[in-house]
This record gives C-alpha cells, structure tokens and sequence, in this order.
C-alpha cells in the first residue's frame, strides 16, 4: 500500500507564521511523493490544533505524520499521544523545529523560509523510513534499597514503608539518625534533636517491612531500574543483635580505651561501644582493629560480664544478596578538616574546636553531658567563632556553617549567660525566612559579629588564644579561651567509592551529581538510582527531608507493585546475521547493557539497561547494532533534506 | 545563491547541544540560515560515516556538538566521539578535505549565546574555505 504522508505547518500565531513563508512551503511540498497533504495551522498546540491533527490522520488515511512547528521539547510528547489516539503509532510522527532553530535565529524571510523548507524536506525523507515501536514493559521488584539512615534517608525509609512496602535501610555505622542525631538543638526551631529523631528512629527498628543493616557498607550492584541485584556487606558485630538488650554491662569491663570519633575525638570510648548514650539500634559493636581478644591477646572481660550471652567472637562478615527495583543514595557529608589550614591553630592548640566538637559538648549525651568546658575542666569566658572555614579551600559556601554557628552562640548565651562571644565573617549566609531572625536574636543576646576580611590568624600566648583580624583595614586582635571553626561541608568519604561502585558520576566539589541540577536534584543519571541529602551537595536538615521525600515520591510514582514498568523504546538491537563478535559495542557501552552470548559468538543488547545512546551503533564495524528510530538510514535521509 | 554551496550539517546531541540551540533561539540570537540541524541522541550516535554522507549530499562543512566532557547525559558519549572525529579529520586529511571543514565541539543546554558564537564562527571558516568540491577529491 502506498504511504500516505501528512505535512502540518505550524504558524504558532506570529512566531512563525510573521517570519516563514508557510504557504510557500506547504505548496512546495505537497507535490512530493507520498504526501497525501500537507496544511498549515494556525496553532496546532491548542485544543483546536491537536482536534485538527488527530481528525486529519482518521480523515485523510494517513499512514505517516510531519509535525513542523516549535522545538519537540515542548510538545512532541503531546503530539505522539494526538497520533496514538488517532490509531497511528507515535514513532511514524516526525517533528521538525522551524521556531527555535529556524523562525527565531533568521531574521531574513527568504532565506528562513529556504531552511524550513529543508527541515521539512528533511523529515518527510526520514518519516518514509521510520517503523512504528511497540512500548516495552518489564516485571519490577518493588523492594527499595536506601543507603544512609541519616535524616534524609530515614524520611525516604519511612515514606517508602507506609503501605507495607519491603525498604532494606544500610548505614555504615553500627547506629542511624545520622549527623543530626549527635546535635542537641538544631536550628531554626531549636528543637532537641535526638527527641526530634528518636520517634523516626524507633519507628523504623520496629516496622516490620523495614530491615535495617548497621555496620554494613553496599559492594556491588548489577542490574537496572526494576531490577537491580546488590551484595551487601554486614560486617562482623561480633555481639549478637537478638541476644543483647543493650544493659551495657560490657563497657565497664573491657580494657581498652581510645579516642571516640562519633564525640569528635573528645571523649573516650572502649573497644566495644555504643557511638554514644541513646544510639540506636541500642546493640554495641566490637571494634575489631582495638579488640585484645580479636588482635589475638588474652581478654574476654565483655564476654564474661555478658548477662545475656551475647558476645560472640567467632562472628564474621555476611554478603547479603538483595533484589530491589530502586536505590536513593543517603549517604551524607562531614566537615572539612581545619588541620589544613595551619595558621587557625586547629589540632596544635587546645580548645580550638571545630563547630561538630562544639556540638558535641553541648549535647547531653556527649563528653561532656552537655557542659561547655574548657580542656581544663573550667568554663569558658570568651569564645570566638570564625566563619567560612575552608570556603576558599574547597571553592563553595556550604550554606549552613553561618547558621550553626549563629546557632550556638544561642545556645551558649543561654548556657553561659556572662560568656563574650565574638563572630568573625566575611559573608553571612541567612537564606531562609526563618533565619534573619535568628541572627538578630543572637545580635540581641549580645554576641558580636564582626566583619574581617577572612584572613583570622590563632596564636597562643600565655594561657589564652588570641585571634588577629583585620577589619575596615585595621589590624585588631582579641584574646579568648576558646575558638570555634565553622567548617565547611565536604562529601562523605565513602561517595567516591560508592559512585564507582554505581558506575554514577560526581560533581567537581566530589558530591554525587545530580541528573538536572534544577529538575532533577534528586535523580542521578543512573536511572532508578537516586540521591537525597548532604550527599547530593550541603544542606540542612530540613532540605535534606524534603529531598528524601522527594527521591521516595519518584519511586512511589513509578515503581508499583503488580505493575510494570514502561522501557525506553529507543534502544540499540543487535542483527545476529551481520555481527562478527567483534565486541567492540561491550566495551563502548556505559551502561554495561551489551553482553556476549557465548553460544552464539555474537553481542545482544538488554533491553532494560539500554538507554539509547546508539554509541555503539556508531562504532560498529559490521553494521550489525542498530538505533531504533535513529538509524543510519533515518539519518542519512534527513542529512539528504537538510543538506542541499 | 552562495549559500546554497555553502550548507553546514550539525549533528546536535538531544540533552545538550539541540538544547542549546533552542535557547539560541529563545534569545532571538542570529546565525546564518545555511547551518542546518540533524538530531541524535548523543554525539556518541556520530557514526563518521555521517560526515562523509553529510559531504556527499553537498554540505561544505559539518559540526558535531555535544554535551561537555563529564556532561554526556550518557556519561561517554562525546568522549568517544572525541577519539572517532580526530581520526576522521586525519584521514578526511589525506584525502584532500581540509580537517576545519569538520568541526567537534561542546555545548551546554543553557548555552545559547554559545551555541550562537559556533555557528557563526564555523560558517566563517567554511566561507573562507569555500565550497567543497567533491569531484576533484
């Protein structure tokens, strides 16, 4: 049966119908072969237009469509559905831009007329060689993998949960709740944090679609969105978590004792512990690199003092095999360390703190139980804030550090009421509504801010720190107990390994990179792999939960149980005949969908991984690999169009 | 007409560069008529074979853009294409076609002014080139 081509201009009122001859061109073209019409309108967008479309392929018997009108980044999607609804299938439409790319950059009507001519030209070559593509769908597992419990991904945990949806929740550290869970109160509420997290934490240990895996690290993952497979290390507790109620009584005993990194290296922890007072999962963990026992010396005092019997130093490390349709990245962010900056005194003097340490000895279940104390035991008269640490260094503001350290000097002005508080910035960052205020109340309380030119200097002299400034072109210095670096934010350092892992890019500060950074801040370019929280670039607590909340709603809207899921049709297919196997097209893909069939000595291309890139369509020496509705024959016709 | 000799075959890449040249548009921003648009997903779809058929048809000049490196929507895409079109333009080289006629280059969606500045600077170069006259190659 011959082809039967409808041609539709489209005027988009003046856009395009002030600057290109349309009756030039639909003259023009309705005497090449196979159109069987071809019209202008005057906005085939519209209600009116799309009405119009869809009666003119029942109408005229049309067997291929040319839309040429705007970009189709705008409505190419609505115009493939106008087809479809008119019984044509969506990929025999081909839509040509005389709007962006022709009406708008060609002010001279003669010759934007020649190029739409040619764009029209163009697409009705290539229409005549397009195939109809029938959509693909694949059986999902809904079970979702979140990797991170701090606050964004426990809101991503819960909002996956609610209907009784499996979430497998994996965090490095023996407990969850994340950074926010060390803070006492947290700006802008000044809420108490740990009671603020405790009902979130409490609910995800104990809802029963929710299997949470502490101490335990991601090591590989296969598959695609619906279906990926991942291995997950549980490492070595070596204290049973069904046999321990967490009483504690194994602490006391145990000889050992180092520096506690979950209170910044101020406090004292054994060698088995809890990160602190309240963390939850409430079971503690041994640490094999400090253990007497598990080093190989005499020592079994926790076992021994176990009421429970719960010690267990034969435990080793499990890979957990998961089947999930999805994975959201929660895997957060950590201070920038002031140590690289000599002249602030950090790591060289006592009672040069970063604002985490801070945190740390103002929360009651810190070193400190909350008191705010000099390394002497005495409380501090003066203390000193300086702003932007490592901005510079790493090249971003972090957004948050100005607001912590506003923060706290509330928090101290209440707990030290005579305690001088001075603020060293440069730039103060208060973005959000809530914040201004919080700043001036802080001003009110009586700390003092500053405006230095950022290169704050910290010496010691006698017994107290003395922080040189310079300000209005004025060399000052001011002598305190103790000073406060409000660092910067920088990624956890597990994002590197984990994007590679996931085969996922990063972005040039090292967080994960988004898929849009505007559209799709929760995405990432892997699909079905997302990302929500401090992790995806500095935030706080309340945009980290919004994000989570964010990545969850994507994966709610799309991966349902009993559903399935809808592929991208444009995938590269394999011509067994003409492949060699060679396997140039395995190495070339990024997205691993090409594989080798062993049997056949050929590539074949999975579908669900594939994305359509037709990169290794380009470099295959046979002509074997193929790009649906981008073939070399589609293309060759439309550069036959353009061309001339 | 001159210009009719002197059409420009850009191959843009759907997320990046076809992107760009919209916004080219949406600025109202002005570049010769004879650059020409074919899209493809990812300049990684840049088959060499492409610029060749692109010259054959009787285009004196091709541009591929794509997504900046570490941008490709399909992460390597222009990479790849990075490596095929330096090899192309050697070998166009010793077939007597001058390698500017061939032009690879990247452009971000947000960059119309960019996108502009190409176009316009490639026509410039494939002016002063003049026609590409296949039958003498």
């Amino acid at each position: 049966m011959a082809e039967r081509i409808g041609v539709y201009v489209c005027k988009c009122g003046p856009n395009i119908g002030d600057k290109i001859d349309v009756d030039v061109i639909v003259n023009d073209v309705n005497s090449i072969k196979n159109v069987a019409t071809a019209k202008s309108h005057n906005l085939l967008c519209s209600e009116d237009g799309i009405k119009f479309l869809k009666s003119e392929i029942e109408k005229e018997k049309l067997s291929r469509v040319v839309i040429a009108a705007c970009t189709p980044k705008m409505y190419e999607q609505k115009f493939m559905k106008a087809c479809e609804e008119a019984g044509l299938n969506p990929y025999l439409m081909q839509m040509t831009n005389i709007r962006e790319q022709c009406a708008w950059v060609t002010p001279d009507k003669t010759a934007a007329t020649e190029k739409a001519r040619s764009f029209v030209i163009a697409a009705i070559n290539r229409v005549l060689l397009q195939e109809p593509i029938e959509k693909k769908e694949i059986d999902i597992q809904p079970d979702v993998l979140v990797v991170g419990g701090g606050v964004a991904g426990m809101e991503a945990t819960l909002t996956l949960a609610q209907k009784g949806r499996k979430v497998y929740l994996v965090d490095k550290s023996p407990c969850i709740g994340g950074l926010g869970a060390r803070f006492e109160e947290v700006y802008q509420t000044m809420e108490c944090a740990p009671c603020m997290l405790a009902p979130e934490m409490q609910d995800i240990l104990q809802k029963e679609n929710i299997e949470t895996l502490t101490h335990s690290e991601i090591e590989d993952v296969v598959g695609s969105y619906g279906n990926f497979s991942v291995k997950i290390r549980k490492k070595a507790r070596y204290v049973s978590e069904e046999a321990c109620i967490g009483c504690g009584a194994c602490f006391e005993p145990c000889p050992v004792e180092i520096s506690n990194e979950f209170d910044e290296g101020l406090s004292k922890r054994k060698a088995i512990y809890l990160p602190f007072a309240g963390a939850l999962p409430n079971v503690p963990v041994i640490d094999k690199d400090n253990c007497k026992k598990l080093k190989g010396e005499e020592c079994n005092a926790c076992e021994q003092a176990c009421p429970f019997g719960a010690i267990n130093f034969g435990d080793e490390d499990k890979i957990i095999e998961k089947q999930v349709g999805a994975i959201i990245l929660a895997t957060g962010s950590m201070l920038f360390d002031p140590k690289s900056i000599p002249t602030l005194g950090y790591g060289k003097f006592d009672n040069v703190l970063t604002g985490l340490q801070l945190e740390r000895l103002n929360a009651s279940n810190g070193p400190t139980s909350g008191k705010i104390l000099l390394k002497n035991g005495k409380e501090p008269k003066s203390i000193a804030f300086i702003y932007c640490v490592g901005r510079k260094e790493k090249g971003y503001c972090s957004g948050v550090c100005c607001m912590y350290s506003v923060k706290l000097a509330h928090l101290l002005r209440d707990k030290l009421p005579d305690v001088k508080i001075y603020n060293f910035y440069t730039d103060l960052c208060l973005p959000k509504k809530e914040h201004q205020r919080l700043y001036n109340e802080a001003v009110d309380k009586g700390a003092k801010f500053i405006r230095s030119d950022g290169t704050e200097n910290v010496t010691r002299v006698g017994k107290n720190l003395v922080v040189q400034y310079k300000t209005d072109s004025t060399k000052k210095k001011v002598s305190v107990d103790m000073v406060v670096l409000a660092s910067a934010v920088e990624p956890d350092e597990s994002t590197e390994k984990i994007a590679k892992l996931l085969d996922i890019p990063l972005d040039e500060q090292g967080f994960f990179s988004e898929e849009h950074v505007l559209m799709k801040p929760f995405g990432t370019p892997l699909e079905g792999v997302f990302i929500a929280g401090s992790c995806q670039g500095p935030k706080d607590i309340a945009d980290a939960v919004a994000q989570g909340g964010a990545a969850a709603g994507r994966i709610l809207s799309k991966l349902i149980p009993g559903e399935k899921l809808e592929l991208e049709p444009k995938v590269a297919e394999i011509d067994e005949d003409l492949c060699s196997g060679c396997s140039t097209c395995i190495t070339l893909c990024p997205y691993s969908a090409t594989h080798r069939d062993e049997e056949k000595k050929i590539a074949v291309v999975d579908d669900a991984l594939c994305r359509g890139c037709g990169t290794c369509v380009a470099a295959c020496p046979t002509g074997a690999a193929r790009a649906k509705h981008f073939t070399k024959e589609q293309i060759f016709a439309e550069i036959k169009g353009v061309a001339k | 007409m001159k210009d009719d000799k002197l059409t420009i075959v850009s191959f843009l890449c759907n997320w990046c560069s076809y992107e760009g040249a919209d916004k080219a548009g949406n600025a109202r921003l002005n570049y010769p008529a004879n650059v020409r648009v074919v899209r493809v997903m990812c300049s990684g779809r840049v088959d060499p074979e492409f610029v060749i058929q692109a010259f054959k048809e009787g285009a004196s000049g091709v541009l591929i853009l794509g997504c900046h490196p570490g941008d490709c929507h399909y992460k390597k895409g222009n990479y790849k294409t990075l490596r095929r079109i330096y090899l192309l333009k050697r070998t166009l080289e010793g077939f007597g076609i001058e390698p500017e006629r061939v032009r690879l280059d990247w452009v971000a969606a947000g960059e119309g002014e960019r996108f502009a500045k190409v176009a316009n600077e490639m026509v410039k170069t494939i002016e002063k080139l003049g026609p590409l006259e296949l039958s003498e190659v």
